[in-house]
């Protein structure tokens, strides 16, 4: 808009309009982070998707995986270096499996059960 | 028993590969690339770093900008460490997290060292007769990635 009618003529509107222009304008400035964030995860979320990932799943197995990459730098590889972003994806699928299984256990019963099939006579 | 549909988990079941094999394929992996980097297969080489609280993804031949004093003077050389990621066209050597210094080296030169564009900071609140005017100018400097250099020392 930049000033529209008689904002950019007339001292008193344009006074008032400048300042309240400042203002946003500090305001925003601390809000742009936040914004930048929200801008980025999306990005990754939809980069993630397309590798058959979730945002979450992938987030958690890098970080557990012990890779310190900041989410600009991964919507910035996902843009940019496309099979980077793949090994990336493919790692924290991998990290995810480790982790379901070590969960899972051996997949035997616990001891002291001692049947499940309940026979009616 | 019958197979009813409790007899499996609902989740797909999956296998991991054989460790075995595993470690035998890595390691032929490790040689590949150790092989490209030593005979200079690769083309352009671009770098994660860890610089300034900022992660940067850089190349050779790049201007970065950051937001604070650093106390080199113009034209000093400088290597940076805490290099989280490297790569090139046809391979990529992620670290966990950071990568050794004798596998990468990141080499920039101080070139500018100036004040960013004057920041204007304002308070303001209706009708309490309150407004407070500053004006910020942030130090900056400029930095040229000189090279990206990676030598052939995996394992």
């Amino acid at each position: 808009q930049h000033f529209r009618g008689r904002k950019n003529r007339c001292y008193k509107l344009a006074v008032r309009s400048v300042r309240r222009a400042f203002v946003k304008s500090t305001k925003a400035r601390r809000e742009k982070k936040r914004f930048l964030r929200a801008l980025w995860i999306t990005r990754i979320e939809a980069a993630s998707l397309e590798h058959g990932l979730k945002y979450p799943a992938f987030i958690s197995n890098l970080i557990k995986s012990q890779v310190e990459l900041n989410r600009k730098m991964i919507a910035d590889l996902a843009i940019y270096e496309p099979k980077t972003f793949k090994s990336l994806a493919a790692l924290a699928q991998r990290r995810r499996q480790e982790g379901f299984l070590a969960a899972l256990g051996d997949g035997k019963e616990p001891e002291g059960i001692f049947s499940r099939i309940v026979h009616h006579y | 028993v019958a197979k009813t549909s409790l007899t499996s988990p609902p989740w797909p079941e999956v296998k991991l590969p054989d460790p075995v094999e595993e470690a035998k394929y890595h390691a032929e992996v490790v040689q590949k690339v150790n092989k490209m980097i030593a005979t200079g297969q690769y083309g352009r080489l671009f770098a994660v770093v860890h610089f300034a609280s900022k992660q940067w993804k850089i190349t050779s031949e790049d201007l970065i900008m950051m937001d604070n004093v650093l106390e080199a003077e113009c034209g000093d050389r400088i290597r940076m460490e805490k290099v989280l990621l490297v790569g090139a066209d046809d391979f990529t050597l992620i670290g966990r997290p950071l990568l050794g210094k004798d596998l990468v080296r990141v080499e920039a030169t101080v070139i500018e060292k100036t004040e960013s564009w004057p920041k204007i900071n304002m308070r303001f609140w209706k009708r309490h007769n309150y407004q407070k005017k500053k004006i910020i100018m942030n130090p900056q400097t400029v930095l040229r990635i000189n090279t990206i250099e990676i030598f052939p020392c995996l394992s």
